[in-house]
């Protein structure tokens, strides 16, 4: 591996360009966190393209019908119109059309073209009876995981109320972008155990988890809705999991400053668990159920059993950054080399993870490290990129898109539980490819 | 530059039947606030090139464009050299660029992607924002086609001009005026054809290209299935354009009879009767008659082979009843696949469909089918009125077929078998054995033990 040139960690770009990308965007990331709220409209503000690929990207990931609307800002609206006259025209329009649906909310984003032109979006509540949110996500600045992180802290700046009271056993989880839907009911109900009343926002928990209905796709189902949002300022307790989402929990800190926020760049492995733990015994002054204990037992038993081939062997990750980072940390507690993080965007936190390489790319360039490991983990794309190499590297699909299987939302790599599961899945991919790969 | 003039000339294309009942003035593709449903005018031209698996395809704008897009496509190639098709190359721009211009990152991707790609062309795409902040892209393209050698096509489609249809055009515009006309032929033949507008999914066109080969018609260029740049750039050559299922691609071919003299015909490749009426509309076409008698002989000897396997299907869907909801050509084409399989189809939505498409739609259905303008509504009245066995249908209907415990098939999910050609038949004939033997749509509909009866 000593002679791949080295690739600097920087905010700024290494080449012109992106060859085969991992980078999503902003937009992206705010349409996903507006489905995971009861009864919002998730709504595009920019021409139909933007919307319409994330509707088929979404479709694709989770296997289920997408709710997402747009403005189609067309070519004369695009120079004449400031932004409210698309906007309002887009939410009559829409709902005109559609009499059975009742948004509770509506959550707009901008893109990169209502942003060049400057549209002033604040305005639109004024005009509108319906509660609205509106994030500013420009697709030329940050990625998928910050645009999720915005759309969290906006609903809590533009609808979460001030007070200073606080509910002692009242809690608020802010779940960065990757964690899936299944993760997201874990942690809650993992809260819940200790006796809190749990809140998670965004919540999509109870949405895009698979689970059949009838008005699927119409509306975001999250487990979250605009009247519990504007009471999270009685939360005693924020946890934000993932770096990306502390400004979020800031937010929140603003509206009651009495909050005790706690932060977890990420709920994998071992020691951040038991972190996590001890501060919820410590808050609720009671000892966990006997299921956590339970499994952090076979946690432990999953970590020996699994540490001789995991031990031995190379990893690279490809992904959002606060995603990436528990992968690490988790990896290397049980001896994994990690040869290289590929991050999609820039983030304080991957100055933080002790590998050989970290630094924010896209599979061109992870390419070179996928041919000297044994183990890689990446979205869809890298399938087709380890299967036209010569060494037999194992893939473990993790972060968006991940066309190539079902089930996705119900993927758990989080707490005690999740991570025992990651483990396994690690180690049995590492010995296919190792002992009974095409090579053996 | 996207000209006023060309968009406006593109939407009110006198050749394209989406026109004919509409007020003047009003072309195709005009977005009213909210209600522009559908990919923009940069994925329709996207979808039209991108099939050029010897040319490197970069998307010049943010992140939205090609971050959730590339690699999504089943178009199949047979290009022995690197895929493109299957990478994505973005200049992912950021602020800066926002503020100072695109042009130098344009310029330097462009020179990378020579030097390490050595592509035969590459179509560089506009998008709204490099659009909207006015980079001068037919400069950058035409300095870099002239330091590398090779075509560098500027796409002029950002997608506020509006959806899909008009980006396809806009596609066949940059096509015409960079490429086609820029290189001859090796050599030529009397039935030299260009396949206009498929775009190979799943192989489609490898499900019929065989049978042009027996019969001896040849294939100069394809725009741009399995299709290469360096062919496209013969194409004036041609004796007949053959567009399959894209009226988008018509101003293309109406421009090459005014300017090349070359012919079109408009086909079609699903089911057997479509398959067959397109050889013998292309066979007329370039009028020799020794290949007109070739194509009849072929026609028989393949419908005879078709037939005879298709024996068995027929038998097991005698009587089987279909309900069909899906947009486009696709409410003719696929109840002609079934009726070939000895389906009756009840009813098919015309919702979104032209008038052309319409008219097609009740040819085939006959004066009893139902032609759906609300297919959402009223599909269920109609499964129970006509006790129909299957329901073929986008994903959010599939609740429709659980309730009404009958089969179903998600026709706008992506296929990865064709159903094109002659043995595209078969594969719909497996899928629809196996949806019909299948019994997890009556499962699923089964109330839960806490549910009232
Ligand atoms: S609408 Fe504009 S910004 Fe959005 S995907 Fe299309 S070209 Fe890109």
């Amino acid at each position: 591996m000593e002679n791949i040139p080295k690739i600097e960690l920087s905010k700024h770009e290494h080449k012109p360009l992106q060859v085969n990308p991992i980078k999503l965007s902003q937009p992206m990331g705010a349409a996903l966190a507006f489905m995971g709220i009861k009864n919002c409209m998730p709504l595009m503000h920019g021409s139909q393209g933007c919307a319409s690929y994330a509707k088929v990207f979404y479709t694709r990931h989770f296997n289920e019908p997408i709710p997402l609307y747009n403005t189609s800002v067309g070519d004369i609206t695009a120079i004449l119109d400031g932004g409210d006259f698309s906007i309002l025209m887009a939410i009559e329009n829409i709902t005109k059309k559609n009499t059975s649906l009742k948004p509770e909310i509506i959550g707009l984003c901008t893109t990169g073209l209502t942003e060049t032109k400057g549209d002033d979006v604040r305005n639109v509540a004024t005009h509108i009876e319906i509660p609205y949110c509106y994030v500013n996500t420009p697709d030329y600045e940050g990625g998928m995981e910050s645009g999720w992180a915005l759309t969290a802290k906006a609903l809590i700046k533009q609808h979460t109320k001030e007070t200073i009271e606080l509910q002692a056993n009242k809690l608020l989880l802010l779940p960065h972008v990757s964690i899936q839907p299944i993760e997201v009911e874990k942690i809650k109900e993992f809260c819940e155990s200790f006796g809190f009343e749990s809140y998670a926002l965004p919540d999509l928990s109870t949405s895009l988890d698979g689970y059949l209905s009838q008005n699927q796709g119409k509306l975001g189902t999250g487990a979250i809705g605009i009247e519990e949002i504007r009471e999270l300022g009685t939360c005693a307790t924020v946890v934000s999991i993932g770096h990306s989402m502390q400004i979020a929990a800031k937010a929140l800190l603003e509206k009651n400053p009495n909050i005790l926020h706690l932060h977890f760049d990420h709920l994998m492995g071992q020691q951040n668990n038991d972190n996590f733990v001890s501060v919820l015994m410590k808050i609720r002054q009671i000892q966990p159920k006997s299921f956590i204990k339970r499994w952090r037992g076979r946690l432990q038993d999953a970590m020996l059993d699994s540490h001789f081939l995991i031990g031995s062997s190379h990893f690279v990750i490809t992904g959002e950054p606060d995603m990436c980072v528990g992968m690490c940390e988790l990896l290397q507690s049980v001896g994994g080399t990690i040869d290289a993080v590929i991050a999609t965007t820039y983030s304080t936190v991957l100055e933080r993870i002790s590998a050989q390489n970290v630094f924010v790319g896209d599979l061109e360039d992870a390419q070179i490290y996928f041919e000297n490991t044994d183990l890689v983990i990446s979205n869809y794309h890298a399938e087709r990129l380890l299967h036209m190499q010569e060494r037999d590297t194992g893939l473990i699909l993790r972060g968006f898109p991940n066309y190539e299987e079902l089930g996705n939302q119900l993927k758990n790599d989080q707490l005690y539980e999740g991570s025992t599961y990651f483990l396994f899945e690690v180690a049995n991919k590492l010995r296919e490819v190792k002992y009974h790969g095409k090579h053996n | 530059m996207v000209s006023r003039a060309k968009i406006k000339e593109l939407m009110n294309e006198s050749a394209c039947s989406h026109n004919k009942d509409k007020k003047k003035g009003e072309g195709c593709d005009m977005p009213k606030p909210g209600m522009a449903a559908g990919g923009c005018a940069f994925d329709g031209a996207q979808i039209s090139l991108f099939p050029y698996a010897d040319a490197v395809h970069l998307v010049h704008g943010p992140q939205t464009c090609l971050g959730a897009s590339w690699e999504t496509r089943e178009t199949l190639s047979s290009y022995a050299g690197r895929n493109h098709t299957v990478m994505g190359f973005t200049t992912g721009i950021t602020t800066n660029d926002v503020i100072f211009g695109g042009d130098k990152r344009l310029k330097d991707s462009i020179d990378y992607i020579v030097a390490k790609y050595a592509p035969e062309a590459i179509f560089v795409y506009s998008t709204c924002v490099t659009a909207m902040v006015g980079d001068d892209i037919d400069m950058t393209c035409k300095l870099g086609s002239q330091a590398h050698n090779i075509p560098i096509v500027p796409v002029h489609a950002p997608g506020f001009v509006g959806g899909k249809n008009l980006g396809s055009r806009l596609a066949g515009e940059a096509v015409l005026e960079h490429l086609i006309g820029t290189k001859e032929p090796e050599f030529t033949t009397p039935f030299d054809i260009n396949l206009i507008g498929d775009y190979n999914v799943t192989g489609d066109m490898w499900e019929y290209l065989p049978i042009f080969e027996k019969i001896g018609i040849r294939v100069l260029s394809s725009l741009s299935g399995d299709g290469r740049v360096g062919d496209i750039r013969t194409a004036h050559r041609a004796k007949l354009n053959v567009i399959v299922c894209a009226k988008s691609l018509i101003t293309l071919c109406r421009k090459m009879q005014e300017n090349y003299n070359i012919p079109w015909v408009s086909v079609s490749f699903y089911g057997k009767r479509d398959t067959s009426f397109a050889i013998m509309e292309i066979v007329n076409a370039l009028g020799d008659e020794a290949l007109i008698q070739k194509a009849k002989e072929v026609i028989a000897e393949e419908e005879a082979k078709l037939e005879a396997k298709l024996l068995p299907y027929k038998k097991l869907f005698a009587g089987k009843k279909a309900v069909l909801n899906t947009g486009g050509n696709k409410a003719w084409s696929i109840a002609s696949g079934l009726q070939d399989l000895g389906i009756e189809v009840v009813a098919t939505s015309v919702r979104k469909s032209t008038a052309e498409d319409k008219e097609k739609a009740r040819e085939y259905l006959g004066a009893e089918g139902i032609l759906m303008m609300a297919p959402a509504s009223e599909q269920s009245k109609i499964i129970d009125e006509k006790n129909a066995d299957i329901l073929l249908a986008g994903g959010r209907s599939l609740y429709t077929a659980i309730k009404k415990k009958i089969s179903f098939i998600d026709v706008n999910q992506e296929k990865k078998v064709s159903y094109g050609g002659y043995n595209g038949l078969l594969n719909l004939a497996e899928d629809l054995k196996y949806a019909f033997a299948n019994p997890v749509f009556a499962n699923v509909s089964k109330k839960a033990p806490w549910e009232e009866e």
